[in-house]
């Protein structure tokens, strides 16, 4: 009769089936979106992910002999939803992956006293690199600040004054990623002599950014750096080519070199670059493990144009920095079926030697890294990609981040944020 | 700081008269878009008194059923009366079993009821079609692509064809739509009934036959802005935003009007990428065409509570 | 046979005006409460807590803010969610300018500043009326929430933007922030719930509740009368944005624990005004249903298929949760115009009368 006891019988069995998981596997949750307008960009890259670990799954039965679960939370890329997959998740997993600078900034506080390690390859919040102070974070291989630092030393071509006098556009998502970067970037400003002009763009107007490039038309900066994500990427990209920007000078994070992006333009966006830390290496020989467990018995959802493209590349290197992870903590700790705690030993301690790319098949797909008690994102630097017309082709050696630079905002603002978060536990074993 | 405010935009303005033609230009192409959405509203709120959320959610939806249609190899313009037939099965269903039994009720009744229509569209739609952009089928429906390059006072001045063609198309429903309601007998069934329904009645003209004609125009009103703005700027759920915008351009032009629909469209249109762009940028950071619209048109109704062109409000006791 | 009100007379002026006259009727209530109080904090787990016993409260509060609004008064609005947002950064600013304030004491006064807001956004609804109004009110939701994003003041000039509530103490005890236990934060929720619940039940049964209604049956009548449209006015949007502002606080501080912009943005304002609909325009009751309802079906949508093994996706649930809540919204704007909350009335009349047929 009264709704309050169906809710509560509701709550109930709420209650009991959220907890129940398969006894000898490690359950890792992605919080992933494959809806909204996010989904274009986030699909190819968490095909990647998943489809890594189906190939673990079935050629060699998991790692360390147990099956690995990956399961999927649709959070939309919104930063509510992602807190309540998050809630949802927290019970059983062994490490939570949120997949938006959102909502790992709303996530970072809980991990402390939750205890799940979070991983954020490539996004989150740049000072995660600290080990010392965010424990339980890692963004391996490379942060934002790194990624920022990385475009600036090619626009510069490694002499401090070149960019002295210049304008530099920072077209940005109006979003806690688009904005993650920005007190690095401001500290560059100054020091090199460069005018930074921020560009934000709404989550609303993604697609209509004809205002945005209105300004960059009015502003004519020397370059546009670009901190993209989903609809915005195709947005800016076509509103660059209708404008008549030279392509060329404009260069986006690693979220916003995503091929299909670049295809919808085709010839009209050659020039376009991108800094990345993965690369698609189209002989590699993890491919014929893929091609062979995943795609031919057809456990895959991904097609092969999308294959072929940097993102989904980039979903199995995420997913290999995981497994790493998970190797490592099983080795040290003599068991099959590791809990968070053990997980984030191993994701500290995770070594991506050439030696180890080469065993695994991934040689040239990510540069050679290696994270630490103390450095929980392994600076593995990135190469320049840049957009041949059809396809997205290495322009450059490899890039390493300024870290002299970075480090001091880095130690800065995690204490700041310790600070803010308060009582905030700092793991004190990690020397440094 | 005054000086900001009242005198730099000017100067901007007459320094780059090439870039103010461009910016006008954008600011008519939106504006005829927002027209477009808010003369499907003005429509079926003068023949039924009913303000029709769901409108942004129909130019959607039948952009992605052109889209999808073709996608699974539908020739382009067989996919295009396809649609036109796929939402007037929804104007159909829409009338019969959402409208009908709400008959009569008071009109915020009615309008929560076209909300749910929209939650249920968007929940649907998402399901049917997934929820990635898509790529509007622009060439294949013949709109031409490419872009006209004038010099104008030493400048640049780009106009995109495909929005020359939205305007043109625009403007030919304009004038088609006016024609129909003030010509053909159908056309006055439709004021007949905005003006009183239970007089319409007693002269024999069939409540649900007409109600589901003007629902069905104004999906095709949503086919084109869908066709017309999805070229723009891709076809996802983020285009139903847009619909919020019309809100602005009913307000200052009026729910009955459909003059009212296009000048307030065109005014809304062109004022808040003017304001964006010689103050909004400059003077607060940008972003502001989200609210610019409302506040503009909250201002006007201030001083005309029934809009620019609305029919004044009788109230009786 | 169980609301057998044969036999209850009432001996005084005072007890005939009693909120519940009925004993039935009282009875309910003290079990409700009693689940509430008692029942309930000791045997949730943390899921139910934040899935479904927090935030009915919460938006069951921000509900009954509209309601005044829209159910009483007869204002349409549809910017509670900036109102909102108002409260959580009003809250948030007070707390980290002045830290040795009692975070409850904070939430309350962060009313405050979203009433000051809420009556400045309410005055075109002296020129400005029916759908109108609801447009400008859209005015206020996207104004605020641009506000929210580029006053850095706001967030304390945070790089990511958002609002981070950090651990805070009442009392000892910790109340806000990842250091805070769900059981203390339902308490807090609950006494500010039930305290604000009475003190507006009390005014809308008093003199201000009837100029409500008034001022939204027939304003011109109302005027005519004597009623003073213009305060009537004002202080529905003053205490429904009093109430909306805190329920807003309360979002952020004892909920989810950090916010972002658009967090407050167009989508959460339909969801309130979904509560107060489905559950009863002009009615108190109607919001907590209407907010159980809202806030319980996507809950058992997510769990239903789990149960009986049917592989569906968290994405497609989400959407048939959205179609469902459209559907539902039809169904019963055809079914009961007048929500949830009638139709219980309904029952409890036909509750009276049962098994008899008259």
């Amino acid at each position: 009769m009264k709704p309050i006891f169906k809710l509560a019988a509701a709550a109930v069995a709420a209650a009991v089936t959220a907890g129940a998981v398969s006894a000898e596997s490690i359950y890792v949750p992605n919080l992933s979106y494959r809806t909204g307008p996010f989904a274009s960009t986030g699909i190819p890259l968490m095909n990647g992910q998943k489809d890594y670990f189906t190939m673990l799954n079935a050629r060699d039965g998991g790692i360390g002999g147990v099956e690995i679960e990956f399961a999927e939370c649709e959070t939309g890329y919104s930063t509510e939803k992602g807190v309540e997959c998050y809630e949802k998740t927290k019970g059983e997993a062994v490490v939570t992956q949120p997949w938006s600078t959102g909502i790992t900034l709303q996530v970072l506080p809980k991990t402390n006293v939750d205890k799940i390690p979070v991983l954020a390859p490539g996004y989150g919040f740049s000072p995660m690199a600290d080990g010392k102070v965010f424990q339980w974070a890692f963004n391996a291989p490379a942060s934002y600040w790194d990624g920022a630092s990385m475009i600036l030393k090619y626009l510069s071509g490694g002499d401090a004054n070149a960019l002295k006098g210049k304008k530099i556009a920072f077209l940005h998502l109006d979003h806690p990623y688009g904005k993650e970067p920005i007190p690095f970037l401001q500290q560059e400003a100054a020091k090199m002599g460069f005018e930074l002009l921020l560009i934000p763009v709404g989550l609303k107007e993604m697609q209509n950014q004809s205002a945005q490039w209105l300004q960059i038309r009015r502003e004519r900066p020397d370059n546009v750096i670009m901190w993209g994500w989903g609809a915005m990427n195709a947005g800016a990209i076509t509103e660059a080519v209708k404008t008549k920007y030279p392509m060329e000078n404009f260069i986006g994070v690693w979220w916003a070199g995503h091929s299909a992006d670049l295809a919808i333009v085709g010839e009209r966006g050659t020039g376009y670059k991108s800094i990345s830390w993965s690369k698609p290496v189209a002989d590699a020989a993890v491919w014929a493990d893929i091609q062979e467990h995943v795609v031919a018995p057809g456990l895959t959802v991904s097609s092969e144009e999308e294959r072929k493209g940097v993102f989904y590349s980039r979903g199995l290197v995420m997913s290999v920095i995981l497994a790493e992870g998970i190797a490592a903590a099983q080795k040290e700790f003599g068991t099959g079926k590791i809990n968070a705690e053990q997980m984030r030993w191993g994701l500290e301690n995770v070594n991506l030697s050439d030696a180890r790319l080469a065993e695994l098949g991934m040689t040239g797909m990510v540069p050679p890294f290696a994270t630490s008690c103390s450095d929980h994102t392994g600076h593995s630097g990135a190469w320049m990609l840049e957009w041949n017309g059809s396809e997205f082709v290495q322009a450059s050696d490899h890039i390493t981040p300024d870290r002299d630079a970075i480090l001091p905002l880095e130690t800065a603002k995690a204490a700041e944020y310790a600070a803010a978060n308060a009582p905030w536990p700092v793991n004190e074993a990690c020397g440094n | 700081m005054l000086q900001d405010i009242f005198i730099n935009p000017f100067k901007d303005m007459i320094e780059a008269p090439d870039f103010l033609m461009q910016v006008l230009w954008e600011g008519l192409v939106s504006g005829i878009l927002y027209a477009l959405i808010a003369m499907g509203f003005v429509l079926i709120y003068r023949s039924s008194r009913i303000f029709n959320f769901a409108q942004g959610i129909m130019v959607v939806f039948a952009a992605l059923t052109l889209v999808w249609l073709h996608e699974i190899g539908v020739p382009a313009w067989i996919s295009l009366v396809l649609t036109l037939g796929v939402m007037y099965v929804l104007a159909f269903g829409i009338e019969r079993v959402v409208l009908r039994p709400l008959v009569g009720q008071p009109d915020i009744i009615l309008f929560m009821a076209t909300i749910g229509v929209t939650l249920f569209l968007i929940g649907g739609g998402e399901i049917i079609f997934g929820g990635e952009n898509k790529v509007m089928i622009t060439e294949e429906l013949g709109i031409p692509t490419g872009s006209f390059e004038f010099e104008p006072f030493g400048g640049f001045l780009i106009l995109e064809q495909k929005d020359i063609t939205a305007v043109v198309v625009a403007a030919i429903l304009v004038v088609g739509l006016l024609a129909f309601l003030n010509m053909t007998r159908m056309g006055r069934a439709i004021r007949a009934l905005g003006d009183d329904h239970q007089a319409a009645f007693s002269v024999g003209i069939s409540l649900s036959q007409i109600w589901v004609l003007v629902w069905f125009i104004a999906g095709i009103i949503a086919l084109v802005t869908g066709i017309a703005w999805g070229a723009r700027a891709g076809v996802s759920f983020a285009l139903e935003v847009i619909a919020y915008k019309a809100l602005p351009v009913l307000m200052l032009g009026g729910l009955e009007s459909i003059a009212g629909a296009i000048i307030g469209g065109l005014m809304i249109g062109m004022m808040e990428k003017v304001f964006e762009i010689y103050w909004g940028q400059p003077l607060m950071g940008g972003n502001t065409e989200t609210w610019f619209a409302f506040v503009l048109a909250l201002l006007v109704l201030l001083f005309r509570p029934q809009g620019l062109f609305g029919e004044k409000i009788i109230e009786r006791v | 046979m169980f609301f057998r009100t044969v036999g209850q007379f009432k001996t005084s002026y005072r007890k005939d005006q009693a909120l519940f006259p009925v004993r039935q009727d009282a009875v309910l209530l003290w079990v409700i409460l009693l689940f509430a109080w008692v029942v309930f904090p000791f045997t949730a787990s943390e899921f139910t807590f934040q899935t479904l016993l927090i935030p009915i409260l919460i938006y069951s509060l921000a509900a009954i803010g509209l309601n005044i609004l829209t159910g009483y008064a007869g204002q349409l609005s549809l910017g509670t969610a900036a109102f909102m947002g108002v409260g959580a950064y009003a809250c948030y600013k007070m707390i980290t300018l002045m830290p040795w304030m009692n975070p409850i004491v904070a939430i309350l006064l962060s009313g405050v500043f979203s009433a000051g807001i809420g009556v400045a956004f309410g005055i075109p609804s002296l020129r400005i009326k029916g759908f109108y109004l609801a447009i400008a009110t859209l005015a206020a939701q996207f104004f605020l929430v641009w506000l929210f994003e580029k006053w850095a003041w706001l967030y304390n000039y945070n790089a990511s933007g958002a609002i981070q509530v950090p651990n805070l103490k009442s009392m000892g005890v910790y109340v806000a922030g990842p250091q805070a236990s769900s059981i203390v934060q339902y308490y807090v929720v609950l006494g500010v719930v039930t305290f604000l619940t009475i003190v507006v039940i009390n005014l809308t049964r008093g003199n201000l509740g009837r100029t409500w209604k008034a001022t939204r049956d027939m304003d011109i009548a109302a005027d005519l009368i004597g009623v003073n449209l213009m305060k009537s006015k004002l202080t529905a949007f003053a205490v429904s944005s009093f109430i909306v502002g805190v329920a807003g606080a309360l979002f952020v501080f004892m909920w989810r624990g950090a916010a972002e912009p658009n967090l407050f943005d167009i989508p959460l304002s339909f969801r309130i005004l979904f509560i107060a609909i489905i559950g009863g325009l002009g009615s108190i009751l109607g919001n907590y249903l209407g907010a159980i309802l809202i806030v319980g079906l996507p809950v058992v949508l997510n769990t239903v298929p789990e149960a009986l093994g049917l592989p569906i996706s968290s994405a497609t649930v989400e959407h048939l949760n959205i179609m469902i809540v459209g559907s539902l919204i039809v169904f019963f704007l055809i079914i009961e115009p007048h929500g949830l909350n009638q139709l219980w009335r309904l029952i409890r009349e036909k509750l009276i009368t049962w098994p008899f047929p008259h």
